[in-house]
């Protein structure tokens, strides 16, 4: 039988057999993690003693990511599904609120809790957590009916329920901070440690990573979500049930906020009502600056991981030298737009 | 070109009927399709060439008239259900999602997965997918330089026949095609028919949708014209020419 393309099996051997370093120089995510270091390398040498090297300032630096990450890595998800969540900050307000309140009433009466004694402690952090995660997913799969039910774009969707969130928090505590949380959150999660140096919100970021990372790209899961990210049609047409699909992640991408938000109340022992409006964009930033595509269908959850270490390990670098970190912004910035490009420019170079 | 056809067809259709709303479109369209054999189905626009294939793939129900495969009565409720019974469909767009690889895309919705309780988690086994997609393309004479590129690099020809094999490696009875070539300079079109052909070696029951008769001529075991909703004309490609075809495709054949 003749055919149609004399190529040898010799010379076909040779992309598919390429090295994991080749493969790795062709994302985006291998030239965001060179200027992370570029960056790194450059704050250190220059900071006062090289404190910027130490080993406490590189772990502070990832506690100050941490909270982030859980929610990059949520995002990570739906713009590889060609979806998008802007109501992560008002889900995670929601979700923080809603906790908070729920280990401030049940650690103790009215007046142990004012008085800092909390005799229900533990009861109250495992109530106040399970309130956090269930809230968060709720939130998310709420999102995710609506998107997929009503076929409405997420965009839209999800700045709609923003305003529904955020108007349900403030209904709830007229506008105000829920105080009194235990200091042991603090001290035995969020600022705790292990073996002194790797803090724990670190841990756990890391490991929700990790997991993520595994089903994005080794399961028939993450297959499935970039699938419906590159083509809606061919993947309904493969017999995946992309509606449900979709739910999923977003209720996944709402699990994740609940964490966030335990993170957060965690480390600062008090809700911060006002402090998430700008979540939705950090995270999405992150996610595109570790070259997860806008147009759905790519996704990295390592590029995910060091987009979000850029715009902490610059505002950070920058404070230590002294340097108003209102720059970290317009550095930020520029970085979103260099990703951006490189991850047009492979495309076109497939065409 | 004789056949001797002992076995009933692979998939057999008897007056199918389909209409949407008050327009008519299939009025009682009766055809054969057998295993190992290319049938092309010729029509001009609106005679209903793409209606009927998607009574066959499932997508359409029919209002009245049977299906038969291999001589007993079925009915198909969904694609899933005609992909069940081994009737695989390459779309005019060919469904394939860009961004992911020739592998992933041949076995989407179908994943192999590893063995244990990792297998069981749905942690798929990429060397097997693409060592048996590399061997299925091969074997429809297609060589790829890399199964692990997305298929947004390949040429136009490529992904069509990326489609090709994937209906290819699962259909067991039939395999249906829209118009695989429309958009198809001529080097890339060979490629493909030559893959059209293997198929249909491999003891499938091919459709072809068509509009280039001189290729359809050379390609196919049994032409079928659709004229009106109907089946209007049988013909043995070696016996008829293109003249032929297109008389009886326009309605102008009895009246010569």
């Amino acid at each position: 039988m003749s055919t149609g393309s004399e190529t040898t099996a010799g010379q076909t051997q040779g992309p598919d057999a390429m090295g994991f370093a080749a493969r790795a120089r062709q994302t985006t995510a291998f030239w965001i993690f060179l200027c992370l270091l570029v960056i790194v390398g450059v704050f250190g040498v220059i900071s006062p003693n090289h404190v910027f090297f130490s080993l406490s300032n590189l772990f502070t630096i990832a506690l100050n990511a941490a909270e982030l990450m859980l929610l990059t890595v949520g995002m990570t998800y739906l713009l590889g599904a060609g979806q998008l969540d802007l109501s992560i900050g008002a889900n995670l307000t929601l979700s923080s609120v809603l906790a908070a309140m729920t280990i401030v009433s049940f650690a103790g009466t009215l007046d142990e809790v004012a008085a800092g004694d909390y005799p229900n402690l533990g009861w109250a952090v495992v109530a106040g957590t399970a309130v956090a995660v269930v809230t968060g997913t709720l939130f998310g799969v709420i999102n995710g009916i609506l998107v997929t039910r009503l076929r409405l774009s997420s965009f839209l969707v999800t700045l709609a329920t923003t305003g529904i969130g955020l108007g349900t928090t403030l209904v709830i505590t007229h506008g105000a901070n829920i105080p009194n949380l235990p200091r042991s959150l603090q001290t035995g999660f969020a600022v705790n440690r292990v073996f002194g140096v790797v803090p724990m919100p670190v841990i756990l970021s890391l490991l929700v990573a990790a997991v993520f990372w595994f089903v994005l790209a080794r399961t028939r899961f993450g297959i499935h979500t970039l699938a419906i990210g590159s083509s809606p049609e061919a993947a309904s047409r493969a017999g995946i049930a992309t509606g449900r699909h979709l739910i999923v992640l977003f209720g996944l991408m709402g699990m994740l906020t609940g964490l966030a938000a335990m993170v957060d109340i965690s480390r600062f022992a008090t809700t911060n009502i006002g402090g998430h409006q700008t979540d939705n964009l950090q995270a999405i930033a992150a996610t595109v600056i570790g070259g997860t595509s806008l147009f759905g269908g790519v996704a990295s959850i390592p590029g995910a991981v060091i987009g979000t270490l850029v715009p902490v390990v610059l505002s950070t670098g920058l404070v230590i030298m002294r340097v108003d970190s209102f720059y970290q912004l317009i550095v930020v910035g520029i970085i979103i737009i260099l990703a951006v490009y490189i991850d047009q420019r492979n495309r076109q170079s497939l065409k | 070109m004789s056949r001797v056809r002992t076995e009933p067809p692979a998939v057999e259709a008897r007056g199918i009927v389909k209409n949407f709303g008050s327009l008519e479109v299939l009025r009682g369209v009766s055809l054969g399709l057998y295993r190992g054999e290319i049938t092309a189905i010729l029509g001009d626009n609106g005679a209903g060439k793409s209606t009927f294939m998607k009574v066959l793939s499932g997508e359409h129900r029919p209002d009245g008239g049977e299906l038969r495969f291999d001589g007993e009565p079925i009915e198909l409720t969904s694609v899933q259900d005609a992909q069940d019974r081994g009737v695989e469909t390459v779309y005019q767009d060919l469904a394939l999602a860009p961004d992911l690889s020739v592998a992933e895309n041949v076995y989407l919705g179908r994943e192999l997965t590893l063995p244990g309780w990792l297998g069981r988690l749905g942690t798929v086994d990429r060397v097997a997918m693409m060592a048996e997609t590399r061997t299925v393309l091969r074997n429809l004479g297609i060589d790829l330089k890399s199964y692990r590129a997305s298929t947004r690099s390949l040429s136009g020809g490529q992904r069509q026949a990326v489609a090709v094999a994937r209906a290819v490696k699962w259909a067991r009875h039939a395999m249906l095609m829209d118009e695989p070539t429309a958009a198809l300079g001529a080097r890339q079109r060979e490629m493909v028919y030559q893959a059209i052909r293997s198929a249909a070696q491999r003891n499938l029951a091919v459709l072809l949708i068509s509009h280039d008769i001189p290729q359809v001529l050379k390609l196919a075991d049994a032409i079928i014209v659709l004229r009106h909703g109907h089946t209007a004309a049988e013909f043995v490609p070696s016996e008829v020419t293109v003249r032929d075809v297109v008389d009886a495709m326009l309605g102008e054949g009895k009246s010569a």
